[in-house]
């Protein structure tokens, strides 16, 4: 930890005093308890006060950087959920097969892999050995777009490496819960007595199977939406996608604190608010738990 | 499934490829910081001064060719022949950006309000005692004794009265922020800035100078330097003013890419506490750290060369002394054995005779003190600690000791500076750390250790009334010659007595692509300075342009095949994955459905 109020104290021309006076306009010359009351008092009040990096209300930063990331977490976090669900679908009808251990190798793969160096591989491959995608930032710098869509598309062409990134990072988790989910429900009785009625193999899947496998994906993404919205530091930080996370690493790399407690307010916020949703959405998807 | 598959890849295709259309001539510098506010009197980061070097004047600007005196506001000026007061002539007809005249009342308000408030523009203007506009054309200011930084040192940027005066200093201060497009003098002017993303600089329509051949400058945020350093690469951006010592070599290496190293007005330095009982009653530490001798054989002992070599990995310039090189019109390298020529033998010998004998440990020791020092270094700078490494490998042949400790920025601030009582306690035997200099005035550097900065900016706690005294000569001398004369009498003295040993004077290191910008003469000072003369002069903006067509043209051409063709690589392998994909789904649908009876 440290004091912000360090960086100016090798300016030639900082005098102690105006350091002195700095530390009391951010309140540091405060004891910590002093510090932390006052903290409380302004969270309460939901003024999360001012960037010291930009002197902008914290809460104007976020509100500017949040729709980038709900754009890259939404698209990064769908991919997911459909790529891997599809997969873990594919896998649990083929158990036992080459195809299933393939899929669950590749995706404990991804899983496993850091954030960053999938980050930097798809920027080799598609933006330097290939370069099909822009390596980084949310949109071409200083382009004065001519339309509204000229813009979208844009945006989406800079969004491809970073949500793909995304969705190989969490693809993993979803193909695992799936694949089990699905495991389970197809060794049930009923599977084998719609198989019994004569119905086809694609239909009982489609049909039957995995409308009742899905219940734990549900809880799953509501869940690692949440995470997702304060953990994607790495991601946007490789893509200079300038979120949430990217807000977050300029504010550790400048000390800037009223950011930092700002952006892990909203992290936390997120993580139990969607916990919240997850648990409401079972109740209305699962009469069971409603009788329960 | 397979729909969802192509509809993917026809998705992807169609979102391939973008296309960098341009019409204006744009320069595109990328950066991993971004400024804070942009207004002159709060801000103090460097990508800010970067912006209002571009955008506005000093009263005196520094000449690109070696940082001297050169018109900015001031068109000339007389200096009276006691040297308390300085009489300048603005120059006639200049405009600000929006069309309003350039008046002697803009430059008391900027000297006045910015110099007495601004975060990092207090201090200059110290010895001033009044400033006078007895026309709109005229300004003298009065000193109360001379003061040469008046001529050429008085780096407070010259701002519209009509814009900044209708803010109270506490609004101005505190959160006025500027208007966005900012009203200027120099050649551009900001026209749009996007906290994260872009600061955009347009043309001054009004510049009185010639007219530069950009239309546009673009400064453009990305998350990290590497990220910048693969933007340069991948050719989105053309210039990067800021490339971390640890690519610097691979970038040189990169085709289409040149690198800059440049000196600058900073050094790192092996600072030693010497605190007198006087100055510092409660202050502890090793006092044989006081010995001059000591102090010397260390200066020969350690092999700057190897430190530039290994530690900066070669992009750093070794030291001579506390005055960089960078100071072209006072810089004379310390003679001799004041410039401390690495020869461990001699170091060997001094402390010999100075009665310092090897004791436990290979450390030397007298009468019950021993050659043993703290050297506190801040944990951000990896140069510094690896420095600070080296430092203490060499040392250690001659039998002196140092124990390194990796401090954060905030404690060695600390220790160097906690008070007793109201008295100065320094805590620590030496560190290395580093300071930044002005661009053209030496007083700033030199004044670090003179004796009216303990309890301010000095850190050695060196005291010598010699010293003290030239210094203030050579502060309020404004012949050139005779200042180079004094100046160089200080380097010796700081040189024998040692209260700092600069071990590497900081480069600016600066690439950008061939085949976007031309006309590149560095300066600032020429002929080894930096591209654009970053944070001190605009004059390279008017003359760095697009590369000529025979320059540029080969170039263009084979990176528009190399686009098509990595377009068409991507397609086929992309249909290639397809079919390959569907070809496994196929099978195993077949096989899927045989093995699920067995279910």
């Amino acid at each position: 930890m440290g004091d912000p109020t360090a960086q100016l104290a090798r300016l030639p021309r900082a005098t102690p005093e105006e350091i002195q006076q700095l530390r009391a306009a951010y309140g540091l010359d405060k004891p910590l308890l002093g510090q932390f009351a006052d903290y409380v008092g302004d969270t309460v009040r939901l003024d999360l006060g001012i960037s010291q990096r930009t002197r902008r209300p914290v809460w104007d930063e976020i509100g500017d950087a949040l729709p980038w990331t709900l754009l890259l977490v939404g698209t990064g976090t769908l991919l997911a959920t459909v790529v891997g669900t599809w997969l873990g679908i594919v896998a649990a009808t083929r158990r036992g097969s080459r195809t299933d251990d393939s899929l669950l190798g590749f995706s404990l793969f991804t899983y496993s892999a850091p954030e960053y160096w999938i980050g930097l591989i798809l920027i080799l491959l598609f933006a330097v050995a290939i370069p099909v995608f822009p390596a980084g930032l949310q949109m071409t710098p200083g382009e004065q777009f001519e339309s509204f869509w000229a813009q979208a598309v844009d945006v989406a062409q800079h969004l491809v490496l970073p949500s793909i990134a995304l969705m190989l990072v969490l693809l993993g988790q979803y193909f695992v819960i799936m694949r089990s989910s699905m495991v389970d429900v197809l060794t049930e009785d009923f599977i084998t007595v719609k198989r019994a009625t004569g119905l086809p193999w694609a239909k009982v899947v489609r049909r039957h199977a995995v409308r009742n496998a899905l219940l734990p994906l549900v809880t799953l993404s509501a869940i690692y939406f949440g995470f997702v919205m304060g953990g994607v530091i790495t991601i946007e930080t490789i893509f200079s996608w300038p979120g949430l996370g990217l807000l977050e690493f300029d504010a550790i790399t400048s000390k800037d604190f009223p950011m930092l407690q700002g952006a892990f307010l909203v992290f936390s916020v997120s993580v139990i608010v969607l916990n919240l949703i997850a648990d409401c959405l079972y109740f209305v998807l699962d009469p069971r738990v409603q009788s329960a | 499934m397979r729909r969802f598959l192509i509809a993917l890849v026809g998705a992807l295709l169609l979102f391939a490829a973008p296309a960098y259309a341009q019409e204006k001539k744009v320069l595109k510098i990328g950066w991993a910081q971004d400024p804070q506010t942009l207004s002159v009197f709060v801000d103090y980061d460097e990508e800010s001064y970067r912006i209002w070097a571009i955008s506005y004047d000093l009263l005196v600007n520094f000449s690109p060719d070696n940082l001297g005196p050169a018109p900015g506001i001031a068109e000339s000026w007389d200096v009276s022949p006691d040297k308390k007061t300085v009489t300048f002539h603005l120059i006639k007809g200049a405009k600000w950006s929006d069309g309003e005249p350039i008046t002697s009342k803009d430059v008391k308000f900027s000297l006045e309000v910015l110099g007495g408030n601004g975060a990092l523009f207090t201090g200059y203007t110290d010895n001033v005692t009044s400033i006078q506009t007895p026309d709109a054309e005229t300004v003298i200011v009065k000193t109360k004794k001379p003061d040469a930084r008046i001529v050429g040192g008085l780096f407070i940027f010259m701002l519209p009265e009509h814009i900044w005066g209708k803010q109270s200093v506490k609004a101005l201060t505190t959160t006025y922020k500027p208007q966005i497009p900012m009203v200027g003098s120099g050649p551009f002017v900001v026209t749009e800035f996007k906290r994260n993303r872009i600061v955009r600089m347009e043309r001054n329509p009004n510049f009185r100078g010639s007219k530069p051949k950009f239309d546009e400058i673009q400064f453009i945020k990305y998350g990290s330097e590497d990220a910048v350093e693969r933007a340069l690469n991948l050719g989105e951006i053309d210039v990067i003013t800021e490339v971390q010592e640890a690519t610097f070599d691979r970038l040189s290496k990169s085709k289409g890419i040149k690198t800059v190293k440049a000196p600058s007005p900073s050094f790192t330095e092996l600072a030693f506490n010497l605190c007198s009982k006087e100055h510092c009653p409660d202050a502890k530490f090793n006092p044989a750290v006081q010995d001059r001798t000591v102090r010397q054989a260390i200066g020969f002992a350690v092999d700057r060369e190897r430190i530039n070599e290994i530690a900066a990995r070669n992009t750093s310039f070794p030291g001579h002394g506390i005055l960089p090189e960078y100071y072209k019109d006072f810089y004379a390298p310390p003679e001799g054995d004041l410039d401390y020529p690495y020869d461990p033998d001699r170091a060997r010998e001094m402390l010999e005779a100075a009665g310092w004998k090897e004791g436990e440990g290979g450390v030397r020791e007298k009468a019950g003190q021993r050659l043993s020092f703290d050297l506190f270094v801040r944990s951000e700078s990896q140069f510094n600690i690896s420095a600070a490494r080296l430092v203490k490998e060499m040392a250690a042949e001659i039998g002196v000791e140092f124990k390194v400790q990796v401090v954060s920025v905030d404690r060695l601030t600390e220790i160097t500076t906690q008070k007793v009582d109201g008295k100065m306690a320094p805590d620590f035997d030496t560190f290395i750390w580093g300071w930044g200099g002005d661009p053209y005035d030496p007083s700033t550097l030199l004044g670090l250790i003179t004796t009216k900065q303990i309890g301010g900016s000095s850190d050695s706690f060196y005291s010598n009334p010699e010293y003290d005294r030239l210094y203030e000569q050579e502060a309020g001398e404004f012949d050139l010659d005779r200042r180079k004369e004094i100046v160089k009498e200080l380097v010796a003295i700081s040189q024998r007595d040692l209260p700092y040993l600069v071990l590497t004077v900081d480069p600016t290191l600066q690439a950008y692509t061939t085949d976007k910008l031309g006309g590149v003469e560095l300066a600032c000072p020429k002929p080894d300075g930096d591209l654009i003369c970053d944070q001190v002069s605009y004059q390279p903006w008017l003359t760095l342009g697009p590369p000529e067509p025979d320059e540029a043209g080969a170039l263009a051409s084979s990176e528009d095949d190399g686009g098509s063709n990595g377009m068409l690589f991507v397609v086929i392998a992309l249909v290639a994955v397809v079919l390959v994909v569907l070809a496994v789904l196929f099978f195993r649908r077949r096989r899927g459905d045989q093995e699920a009876i067995e279910i």
